[in-house]
C-alpha cells in the first residue's frame, strides 16, 4: 500500500514538474540572416527574427541571442510569411459534398476533421501553414468550414484556428444546377440561375420566419400571462441560415460568372447578409466596379480555366486586374497538391497582367488572412503575429525556389534538410532489412 | 486581244503574289543569344530563315534583298518545343462531351487515328504557343488500346499542314498495381493485386498473339491462293507495323513493379517501347535505363505515386532518370487549356535538381529524337525546319516573355483568347 501511494506521488511530482517546466520558461528562437519578406513594410536584407514563445517578439539586424535561445542560421534564404490557402478541401475525413439535400448548412466541417490526412504534410513542404478547409460546392448552401493551421501530427482540436470567423459556404451556377453530372433518375431541382436564386430566397424567408417564431416565443415566456407557452420545434438546418442572416457565418460563395456574382449580392443586399468572398470567381475581373463598392473580396485560381462553360471566359491576367482595380484577391489551391506550388501561381500574376511582386505574394498571405478574419494574427512578419514562417533558397517567386523549412507558432513542422536526411537512413535501413530477408533463401 | 491582257494581268499578279510571299519568307535575326542546343551557345550571332528552313547561323549575315529584319540584342532564340503528350485539338471544354473527343468507348482500339480528329484552330493551340511550343504529340486515351497519336505543329489552316506524322505511336496502357491494402497485407494470403496484373499482362499478349496469327494467315493466303483469307479485322492490321518494331508504342506505366514486368513484356513482344508516366521511374533507373527505353515525363503538378516514395517523388524522378542517362522528355499531360505551362513544369524539375540544359534538351532534342523527327526539328542547325522562338531571358523562367515565335519560318500570332478579353475589360471605366 505504502508503495502504491509512494509511487503515486513521484508520479504526480513528475507531471506537475514537466507542467511547469512547458508553461513556465517561454522558448525563444531566432531566425539569423534571412532576407525578410515582411509584406508588412520593407524587404530586410540579413534580417533576424526573434520568436518568443509562439509569438514574433522582435525583427531587425543583429539581434542578440540570450543564452537560451535556440538559433537558427538561414544563410541569407528567403522567409516570408506562411503561406495561407483560404480555399481548400483537405484534412477532412470522407466526402466534402453533403449531397442528401439541396440546403446542408447543419452539416459542419469541424465534425470530419481528418488530422492524419498526408495532404497536411505536403501542403507544409510548399510552405503553407494555415487553411481555410470547406465543404463543397454541391448544395446553394453547403455546410460550415473551418480554419485550421496545419500543425501536422497535433489532433484535431489542435489544429483548430482559435478566434478564426467561422464560415458558411454557398454555391451558385453549374454545380448546385448538376449541369456536368449525369445521375440517371437523380434529378432535382434547381437546374437554371433562377432555380439557385428562388431557393435561397425560399430558405432566407423559412429563417426570417423561424427568427420570428422563436421572438414570439420569447416575448410570451417574458410577458408571463397564462398557460406557458410552447416553444417553436428545433432545427437546426434553418438555424444555421437564420444565424447567417443575423452575421455569425461569414459567407463564402462559390461563383464563377459575373452575373450570377451580380445577381447574389443584390440578393443579400436585400436580407442584409455579408457576403464576404467569392470562391473562384474567374469572372470576377468583369465586375470590379460592383466588388469594390460591395466589398466582396474573390478567392481564384491563377489559371486554372476551360475545364467547364463557366470557366471559360477568364485569363491567366483576371488576377492582376482585379487587384490593381482595387478587389482583394487570394489566390487559392481548391486542390490538395495545387496547394504545394502557390508561389508558382503568384508569380503567375506577375508575367501575366504585370502585379507587382509584393501585390502577388499578398495574394496567399495576408490577402487570404483578410478574407478569413485572421489578419491580426497571421499574414505578415511584424512583431506581436504568430510566428508563422516559410524559408525558401531562392525568392519564393523565382521559378527555381524551394520550400526549404516551415514554421507554425514558432515550431519547426517541416526542415527539409532534416527530412531528406531522415529519409536516407530509413532507405538505407529498408535496404538493409530486405537484404537479410534474401539471405536465408539463398542457402537453401 | 482582251485575252491576251487577261494574261497579261493574271502573270503580272502572280508574280506580285509571290514576290511578296518571297518577302516574308526570308527573315534574319541579328545580334541574339543563340542556345542551338546542338552545340555551344553563341553570343551576339544571327539566325537566317529562308523558305521555311534555317539557311544560315553566324555573324553578321548580311541581309539578302526584301528580307525581313528583326533585331534581337539582348534575347535569346530556341529551338521550339515539344510537348511529349497532349489532347491538342481534340477537346476545348472538358466538362462539355460536344467539345471533347479524346476517349471512344472500349478497351481495345489500337486503328483510331486521331489524326483528323484534330481541330486546328482549338483556343489552346494559341494560349500555349506563348511559351514557345511549336510541336505537340496528340494522344488519345482510355481503354488497353487506345489508338495512334499524330505528331503536329502548333499552327496551320488545316490537318496535312500542320501534319508531321498523321501516325506516330500506338499506344497500351499498362494496368497498374494497387499498393496492397491493410487487410492484403496482414490479411490471409490470397490473390494478390501483382497477380491481377499479371493476369491482365496476359491478356494484352494473347489480344497481341490473335493479331500475329490473323497477320500470319493473310501472309499464308496471300502466297497460297488455296487458303482462304481471314476475315478483314481492322483492329489487328492496326497493329502490324507495332508487332515488326517499325510503329514505336507509348506504354503508360506508374509503379516501380509495372515497370519491371513493363519492360520484360517489351521485351518479349519485340516492340519499340517509349514509356510515359513512370512516376516510380527512379527505384528502376538503371532497369529502364538497361532496356534503352525512352520516357515522356507526365505534367510534374502532381503528387507522389505514394506516400513512401517522399514529397517530392514526382520532381527527384525526373532528376534521377537523368542521371541514369535515360532519354527523357516534357509534356503537358492531359489538359490542354495549361499547355502553355509546359516550361513550368521543367522549372519545377530543374528546382530539385535537373540540369538545367538536361532541361532544355528534354524540351526540343529528346522529343525530336524519341518521335523520329530529329533531322527536322529539335536543335537550330542549318537545313532544319526554322520553328523557334525569340524570348526576352530564360524560357524556364516565368518572367521571360516570348516575343516572336516562328513554324515552318513562318512568324505566327501570339495573340490569343485570354489577350482578347484582357484588351476588353481593361477598358471598362472604374467607378467609385
Amino acid at each position: 500500500m505504502k508503495k502504491k501511494i509512494l509511487f503515486s506521488v513521484f508520479i504526480s511530482v513528475f507531471i506537475l514538474a514537466g507542467m511547469s517546466l512547458s508553461s513556465g520558461a517561454e522558448k525563444s528562437l531566432l531566425l539569423k540572416d534571412g532576407k525578410v519578406i515582411t509584406i508588412s513594410g520593407d524587404t530586410i536584407e540579413g534580417g533576424d527574427i526573434l520568436i518568443k514563445g509562439r509569438k514574433i517578439a522582435k525583427l531587425g539586424k543583429n539581434l542578440p541571442a540570450g543564452p537560451d535561445t535556440e538559433v537558427i542560421d538561414l544563410k541569407g534564404q528567403w522567409v516570408m510569411p506562411g503561406i495561407i490557402d483560404s480555399h481548400s478541401h483537405i484534412a477532412i475525413e470522407g466526402g466534402v459534398n453533403e449531397m442528401g439535400d439541396l440546403m446542408t448548412p447543419q452539416v459542419d466541417i469541424k465534425d470530419v476533421i481528418y488530422p492524419e490526412d498526408i495532404n497536411i504534410f505536403y501542403a507544409l513542404t510548399g510552405g503553407v501553414t494555415t487553411i481555410h478547409t470547406m465543404h463543397g460546392s454541391a448544395n446553394p448552401i453547403g455546410g460550415r468550414g473551418i480554419v485550421l493551421k496545419l500543425r501536422w501530427g497535433k489532433s484535431a482540436e489542435e489544429m483548430i484556428f482559435k478566434g478564426a470567423p467561422l464560415t458558411i459556404k454557398w454555391a451558385l451556377g453549374e454545380n448546385p444546377k448538376q449541369t456536368n453530372f449525369f445521375l440517371p433518375g437523380q434529378s432535382r431541382y434547381p437546374k437554371t440561375r433562377m432555380g439557385v436564386e428562388a431557393s435561397l430566397r425560399y430558405e432566407f424567408e423559412k429563417a426570417k420566419d423561424y427568427l420570428s417564431k422563436w421572438e414570439d416565443y420569447r416575448q410570451k415566456l417574458k410577458a408571463k400571462k397564462g398557460e406557458p407557452p410552447l416553444p417553436p420545434r428545433k432545427d437546426y438546418r434553418t438555424e444555421v441560415v437564420a444565424d447567417t442572416l443575423k452575421g455569425k457565418y461569414w459567407v463564402r460563395c462559390h461563383a464563377y460568372q459575373s452575373e450570377e456574382m451580380l445577381s447574389i449580392m443584390h440578393l443579400c443586399k436585400e436580407y442584409g447578409i455579408k457576403l464576404v468572398c467569392f470562391e473562384h470567381g474567374l469572372e470576377g475581373y468583369r465586375i470590379t466596379n460592383e466588388l469594390v463598392k460591395y466589398s466582396a473580396a474573390v478567392s481564384t485560381f491563377s489559371d486554372f480555366w476551360s475545364y467547364k462553360w463557366e470557366a471559360y471566359n477568364t485569363m491567366p491576367h483576371a488576377v492582376a486586374l482585379m487587384a490593381q482595380r482595387g478587389v482583394l484577391v487570394a489566390i487559392n489551391s481548391d486542390d490538395a497538391e495545387r496547394m504545394r506550388r502557390l508561389f508558382v501561381d503568384a508569380a503567375k500574376a506577375v508575367r501575366f497582367g504585370g502585379l507587382s511582386e509584393l501585390e502577388a505574394l499578398k495574394t496567399i498571405t495576408i490577402n487570404p488572412a483578410i478574407i478569413m478574419g485572421i489578419e491580426k494574427q497571421t499574414g505578415t512578419i511584424e512583431p506581436g503575429k504568430d510566428a508563422d514562417l516559410a524559408v525558401f533558397n531562392r525568392h519564393p517567386l523565382d521559378p527555381y525556389t524551394v520550400c526549404q523549412m516551415t514554421l507554425i507558432d514558432g515550431e519547426v513542422y517541416f526542415d527539409r534538410a532534416k527530412h531528406l536526411e531522415e529519409r536516407k537512413k530509413a532507405e538505407e535501413e529498408r535496404k538493409k532489412k530486405e537484404e537479410e530477408a534474401k539471405k536465408p533463401k539463398e542457402k537453401k | 486581244m482582251m485575252k491576251k491582257i487577261i494574261i497579261l494581268i493574271t502573270i503580272v499578279l502572280l508574280t506580285i503574289i509571290l514576290l511578296a510571299q518571297d518577302n516574308t519568307d526570308k527573315i534574319l535575326i541579328k545580334k541574339a543569344t543563340i542556345v542551338t542546343v546542338k552545340g555551344e551557345t553563341l553570343q551576339n550571332e544571327d539566325l537566317l530563315i529562308e523558305n521555311g528552313k534555317i539557311k544560315a547561323i553566324g555573324k553578321d549575315i548580311t541581309s539578302p534583298t526584301g528580307a525581313k529584319i528583326i533585331d534581337a540584342s539582348g534575347k535569346f532564340v530556341y529551338p521550339g518545343f515539344i510537348d511529349g503528350y497532349s489532347h491538342f485539338g481534340l477537346t476545348e471544354i472538358g466538362a462539355i462531351p460536344s467539345t471533347t473527343d479524346i476517349r471512344e468507348l472500349g478497351k481495345e482500339n489500337p486503328e483510331l487515328k486521331v489524326a483528323w480528329a484534330i481541330n486546328p484552330h482549338s483556343v489552346h493551340f494559341k494560349t500555349s504557343r506563348i511559351n514557345g511550343t511549336t510541336t505537340a504529340l496528340v494522344a488519345p486515351e482510355g481503354g488497353t488500346f487506345p489508338g495512334l497519336s499524330a505528331l503536329i505543329k502548333m499552327e496551320g489552316w488545316t490537318f496535312p499542314e500542320i501534319s508531321l506524322k498523321e501516325v506516330a505511336t500506338s499506344f497500351i496502357n499498362f494496368p497498374i498495381t494497387a499498393p496492397p491494402t491493410r487487410g492484403e497485407r496482414l490479411g490471409p494470403k490470397r490473390e494478390t493485386k501483382i497477380d491481377v496484373t499479371a493476369k491482365l499482362v496476359e491478356k494484352i499478349k494473347n489480344y497481341l498473339d490473335e493479331a500475329r496469327h490473323y497477320l500470319e494467315l493473310k501472309k499464308s493466303a496471300a502466297k497460297d491462293p488455296s487458303l482462304a483469307p481471314p476475315e478483314l479485322n481492322p483492329k489487328y492490321e492496326a497493329l502490324a507495323p507495332v508487332l515488326d518494331g517499325t510503329l514505336p508504342v507509348i506504354i503508360s506505366v506508374e509503379k516501380a513493379k509495372d515497370i519491371e514486368l513493363a519492360i520484360k513484356f517489351a521485351e518479349e513482344e519485340k516492340l519499340n517501347a517509349i514509356f510515359r508516366g513512370c512516376t516510380q521511374g527512379f527505384k528502376v533507373a538503371d532497369k529502364i535505363k538497361e532496356a534503352g527505353i525512352p520516357v515522356i515525363i507526365e505534367s510534374l503538378y502532381r503528387g507522389p505515386s505514394e506516400p513512401e516514395d517522399g514529397y517530392d517523388a514526382p520532381y527527384r524522378n525526373v532528376v534521377e532518370l537523368a542521371k541514369a542517362g535515360i532519354m527523357i522528355c516534357f509534356s503537358s499531360g492531359t489538359d490542354p487549356s495549361l499547355g502553355k505551362d509546359l516550361p513550368y513544369h521543367a522549372a519545377r524539375a530543374v528546382a530539385f535538381g535537373l540540369d538545367h540544359e538536361e532541361a532544355i534538351k528534354a524540351l526540343t532534342i529528346n522529343p525530336a529524337k524519341i518521335f523520329g523527327v530529329a533531322d527536322r526539328l529539335g536543335s537550330l542547325e542549318i537545313g532544319k525546319d526554322a520553328d523557334l522562338f525569340i524570348t526576352t531571358g530564360d524560357p524556364l523562367d516565368l518572367r521571360s516573355e516570348v516575343t516572336h515565335l516562328f513554324i515552318n519560318g513562318r512568324e505566327t500570332d501570339l495573340s490569343n483568347w485570354w489577350d482578347t478579353l484582357y484588351e476588353k475589360w481593361q477598358t471598362r471605366p472604374l467607378k467609385d
